[in-house]
């Protein structure tokens, strides 16, 4: 294996040839903060304008038209709405289809300009389209929501040190519980398809750009204008309900509730361009001679993961409108008083909740995939079996949903078919454990983090996986349900796994996004602050939930307490560990280590190209003759 | 006489088993096979019983059980799982270079296809379990359908009371008689909220404008919870009340006591 | 250049600085969402004087405790000057009790608003006072008409090993409609209403309003009854 010498100066596009400069223009002066501004003043100026229809004196009841809940709703939904297509139009993004309706597009000047041709730093802040850029906008916006969530959960776990609920009130502790979870699930989908899906996986199939340069910019700035819209829930009361939003009480919510709202369907619009750019680059621009059966297995399960969201998300989005125009229009979908029903609600949530936790499952796991093989020095065992893997849990995810709904009481008659289909998940579920303990059969190991996060993966997933087992068994569920077994379960799979891959896939990539390499003392002490802590934590909390404490609840029995200290204990450490990694990425992204084209000896693509990665990723596509896993001495 | 050379011949499959246990690696395997199979088992007989609360009924009884066994039965998989990770990471190499190169094994039809069927196995095993289960609990409440005592149970933000229609009380504490099959219609006069009587093992939610049926036969006397399991607002965490399953003497006893105040308490 | 021990010591100072940092943010939140709790919003302190023979035989300490329901959360002066959320109604002056343990509570409650229905009718039921009433300007009563309930006071708590039991409910009449304001006063006249119950032994407990006044919320049990400090609050037994 052949390491080039890394030298910035050499490739870096802005020395090596003249680049032309677009004339100042329009495009040229937009920005984020020209963004910001646009955005803030479309939104106060709605919110304003919606204030004063509804205190006019001209309306009847108008001293009522303020107060009554209908009509705030109507203004704040509108105003958080206005600030996203503020903004969008503010940063530029609506400058193609502007020139469309006037018959026109973007010169080749402009679209070299928007993809950061020679571009400074300043292009991070920019509409760019390049997928680099935008790998990397999605890592710090990932990053910045874990840390909001994580902070959140810092806050749960300390009122629920001892009981007694004494460090927040009841109402600021259910906030806490419901935005924390939406905040960790729209980090966790994002998670690996963002940052690696967009910097990485183009280059892994010897693209120069994903299908859709523009659209990909706009996925991460539609995201990005959902986060100080969910941000705003904090500031207009906080939300009654979990992540799960249930209806009726996210009827009966406070404004707070119109943030989360908006936030969904802003962010589904986001994955839905993504999903589609995805899809379309995979299936479309992959380098020649990479059949399918050489494609790497990353860019499958990436693939197979916003394909699956692609039917799932809009689900939720049609749920969250339903409950946007109860709240405003006083529709009743989920009103029973006139004839509507929170099963609707239940059924339409979960419809895209189950296929969605393997939305977020399916990259992490496929990451570790990559990095098993590298680390191993070994094939991908049975890459068959990894693919039939991801598509038998993607195909049958769709038929499992109301296992969410055993005990609901909706239909009895279906828990039986439903604990079926739940069951049998675990059968391709299980071929992705075989294909990694394969792959590590034989092999000697290399310790780095990468592989670390492989054997992390291993036993977080197989306690997260098992522990389903038990839930989706009816008459177990009739204890399980509602209580703390489930948020231990889950948060193993979550976060033990889909989290443990992508952390362990950072630190694959990090070389190549970033030229350094990942500190190794920090990399280490964050992973096993974080992984001791993580099972400390929620070992802890199927102790708690199997004797019988209910979830999501602020204050509980004194017979938890003991559960609930060592669970809080856990959580500590989780937080000091996530400090430490984070401090370990922002020192080693500016001072680290600098990293060889491709320090871990690695066969996909990615890690043929120097860095930084010139604009077009490959001076000549590459031709592709093999699978990447060709490691390994010939066995006899 | 002809002379067999050793080496024409094949090894026995006594011979082939000693051959491959020399294997160093499949001996580690092995080793941790065993220790985390027993550890798992171990687990699921102690811990449950003892984490999980006070058996009041037969439906949780079977939720018991069903966490110790299936821990028991799922052990070896875990097992197996960790035996072959672990083996894998105490072999493991620091450098800054990567190791030498493994085999190069790419795939193994027949482990695949094997694993596949246990894995299918296993799902069976637990999906006639669960029904078998489901169907014990069906028939039972069938059966008892007509000696079944009604009680309307309805949830509020952020309370629980408990109409006992033939006996004329309401309440907010969920008394009842021992060895009696019950019947309880939930529903809500709010938002969603899910009953749930701990100790007795069932569960369901509460809907506005439906009624959800759960059945249930209390066969221990002693107090129990009743919690909601269903986030419902501020006060979710507080929406909990106290149970009784008594004798029949004492219920009866209980029952005029309330009336007596008006028949609400 | 640095040597290799200095700039590992350095890069060792620099995750410390930068732990303590992010935990001084996390610090920074938490203090935040903690004085947003108003966990120390203003609490009403029942006062021992004397003692009382309850029907039980029992000699307790008798304590005695005041509050108030308002129609106009402006009234009840304790939401800031310009009254909190206008058309929200309140207790006040207190929104948390503090009781003594094992002592006789006489409550006595000035109530001003209107009303309309229950949700739900067991909440118009007097339960868990002494002698199973409560007493309105004289008069005792064990129930009221599921429509003639402005608030309740409902008292409850976590069925937990390390507290008694305690559960009061209190329905308390409405204002009739149409009635003025008295002369020189911005309320009503309303109504007084005096019930007493037995405290049990330490411990944390809740109330909270039964009566749905969320108007134009599903079930009118959201804005003002999910709100913390209008229509719910706690109750430490000490």
């Amino acid at each position: 294996m052949t390491t080039l010498t890394h030298n910035p100066a050499a490739s870096d596009p802005a020395t090596s040839r003249p680049v032309p400069q677009p004339k100042k223009s329009l495009i040229t002066r937009l920005h984020m903060g020209t963004g910001m501004v646009v955005g803030i003043v479309f939104c106060w100026g709605t919110y304003f304008v919606l204030r004063h229809h509804f205190s006019s004196p001209y309306r009847i009841n108008h001293d009522e038209g303020l107060t009554d809940s209908h009509n705030v709703n109507i203004t704040l939904l509108a105003s958080m709405f206005m600030w996203c297509l503020g903004f969008l139009i503010g940063i530029g993004a609506l400058i193609g289809p502007f020139r469309w309706l006037i018959g026109k597009d973007l010169t080749a000047e402009e679209q070299l300009y928007l993809a950061g041709d020679g571009q400074d730093w300043k292009r991070y802040f920019r509409y760019c389209t390049d997928h680099k850029v935008v790998g990397i906008q999605y890592l710090v916006g990932v990053m910045t929501l874990l840390g909001a969530g994580g902070t959140m959960a810092m806050m749960i776990r300390t009122n629920l040190v001892t009981p007694g609920s004494h460090f927040v009130a009841p109402h600021v502790y259910n906030s806490l519980v419901g935005l924390h979870g939406i905040t960790m699930i729209i980090a966790l989908i994002i998670v690996s398809t963002g940052p690696f899906g967009n910097f990485i996986m183009p280059i892994m199939i010897g693209a120069a750009d994903m299908a859709f340069p523009r659209l990909n910019a706009l996925s991460w700035w539609v995201l990005f204008t959902a986060i100080p819209v969910l941000c705003s829930a904090w500031f207009l009361g906080g939300i009654p309900t979990g992540w799960t939003a249930y209806a009726p009480l996210s009827t009966q919510a406070g404004p707070g509730m119109n943030a989360f709202l908006a936030t969904i369907i802003i962010f589904a619009l986001s994955t839905a361009v993504a999903g589609a750019n995805i899809t379309t680059t995979v299936v479309a621009m992959r380098a020649k001679g990479m059949t399918w059966n050489r494609v790497p297995i990353f860019v499958v399960g990436a693939t197979i993961s916003v394909a699956l969201a692609v039917p799932a998300f809009p689900t939720f989005m049609a749920a969250m409108i339903q409950t946007g125009l109860d709240r405003t229009f006083a529709t009743g979908f989920y009103d029973a008083n006139v004839g509507g029903s929170g099963w609707l609600y239940a059924n339409l949530f979960w419809i895209m909740g189950h296929p969605e936790v393997y939305v977020i499952l399916i990259p992490g796991v496929a990451a570790l995939m990559e990095i098993a093989p590298v680390f191993v020095r070994k094939p991908l065992f049975s890459y068959g079996a990894a693919i039939a893997g991801f598509a038998g849990i993607a195909g049958l995810s769709i038929l499992v949903w109301a296992h969410h709904m055993y005990m609901s009481g909706w239909m009895p008659s279906l828990n039986g078919p439903f604990m079926v289909t739940t069951e049998f998940i675990s059968i391709p579920t299980g071929l992705l454990f075989l294909v990694l303990i394969g792959t590590m059969w034989r092999g000697r190991p290399w310790m780095k983090l990468p592989m670390l996060s492989v054997y992390a993966f291993i036993w977080d997933f197989l306690i997260g996986g098992i522990t389903g087992i038990y839930l989706s068994d009816v008459p177990a569920d009739n204890y399980l349900h509602g209580s703390m077994y489930v948020t231990a379960h889950f948060h193993y799979t979550l976060m033990g796994a889909a989290l443990t891959g992508a952390i362990g896939g950072l630190a694959f990539w990090f070389p190549k996004m970033t030229g350094r390499m990942l500190n190794e003392r920090g990399g280490y002490i964050s992973f096993w602050l974080v992984q001791i802590g993580f099972n400390v934590l929620f070992l802890g909390m199927f102790l708690s939930g199997a004797e019988g404490q209910p979830r999501r609840v602020a204050d509980y029995a004194q017979i938890f307490a003991h559960a609930n200290l060592i669970s809080t204990a856990g959580a500590y450490s989780v937080g000091l560990g996530a400090l430490i990694l984070l401090w370990s990425i922002i020192h080693s992204a500016r001072s680290g280590k600098i990293a060889p084209m491709n320090p871990w000896g690695s066969k996909t693509l990615e890690w043929t190209v120097p860095y930084p990665v010139p604009l077009v990723n490959f001076d000549e596509p590459p031709v592709v003759t093999s699978d990447p896993y060709g490691y390994g001495r010939s066995v006899k | 006489m002809e002379h067999h050379d050793d080496e024409d011949l094949k090894p026995t499959p006594g011979e082939r088993v000693k051959q491959v246990l020399k294997d160093r690696d499949v001996r580690q395997v092995l080793f941790f096979f065993v220790l985390f199979t027993a550890l798992f088992s171990i687990l699921g007989l102690w811990a449950y019983p003892r984490w999980m609360p006070n058996i009041m009924s037969k439906e949780m009884r079977g939720d018991e059980s069903i966490m110790i066994w299936f821990t028991v039965i799922s052990a070896p998989i875990a097992g197996i799982v960790l035996a072959f990770a672990m083996e894998s990471f105490i072999d493991i190499q620091k450098g800054d270079t990567p190791p030498e190169d493994g085999p190069a094994i790419s795939g193994h039809t027949s482990t695949v296809v094997i694993w596949t069927a246990l894995s299918f196995l296993f799902c069976t095993v637990a999906i006639v379990w669960g029904m078998t289960e489901m169907n014990t609990w069906s028939q039972d409440a069938i059966a008892k359908e007509s000696s079944a005592m009604v009680v309307n149970v309805t949830g509020a933000q952020w309370n629980w009371s408990f109409n006992y229609p033939a006996q004329g009380i309401t309440t907010h504490e969920l008394n009842l008689p021992v060895n009696q099959p019950i019947t309880f219609n939930v529903t809500s006069d709010d938002v969603n909220h899910s009953f749930w009587p701990v100790e007795l093992g069932v569960k369901v939610d509460a809907n506005r404008l439906a009624i959800t049926v759960v059945h249930v036969t209390p066969d221990k006397i002693g107090p129990f919870e009743v919690k909601c399991a269903e986030l419902c607002g501020i006060y979710h965490a507080y929406m909990e009340t106290n149970g009784q399953v008594e004798t029949r003497a004492d219920f009866d006893h209980w029952v005029s006591t309330v009336k007596a105040q008006g028949g609400a308490q | 250049m640095a040597s290799p021990a200095t700039s590992q010591s350095k890069t060792a100072i620099g995750a410390v600085i930068s732990v303590v940092v992010g935990i001084l943010v996390v610090a920074a939140v938490g203090t935040t969402l903690h004085a947003h709790s108003n966990l120390d919003a203003p609490s009403g302190y029942a006062k021992v004087n004397g003692t009382i023979v309850a029907p039980d035989g029992k000699t307790y300490p008798h304590a005695f405790i005041n509050d108030n329901v308002f129609a106009d959360a402006a009234d009840s002066k304790i939401h800031g000057s310009s009254g909190g959320h206008a058309g929200w109604p309140s207790y006040g002056p207190y929104i948390n009790l503090v009781l003594p343990a094992h002592t006789y509570v006489t409550m006595t409650m000035h109530v001003y608003d209107g009303g309309e229905k229950l949700n739900t009718p067991y909440f118009a039921s007097v339960v868990g006072t002494v002698g199973g009433t409560i007493n309105i300007d004289g008069k005792n009563v064990s129930s009221l008409p599921n429509d003639g309930v402005q608030h309740t006071f409902t008292l409850h708590g976590l069925p937990t090993s390390s507290q008694d039991p305690l559960f009061v409910n209190v329905p308390l009449p409405k204002t009739p409609e149409g009635q003025q304001d008295e002369p020189g006063s911005p309320l009503p006249k309303g109504y007084t209403v005096t019930f007493s119950f037995i405290t049990g032994g330490k411990g944390n407990y809740v109330w909270n309003c039964e009566y749905p006044c969320g108007d134009s919320t599903y079930q009118s049990f959201g804005a003002v009854m999910g709100a913390p400090g209008y229509m719910n609050g706690k109750v430490t037994v000490i």
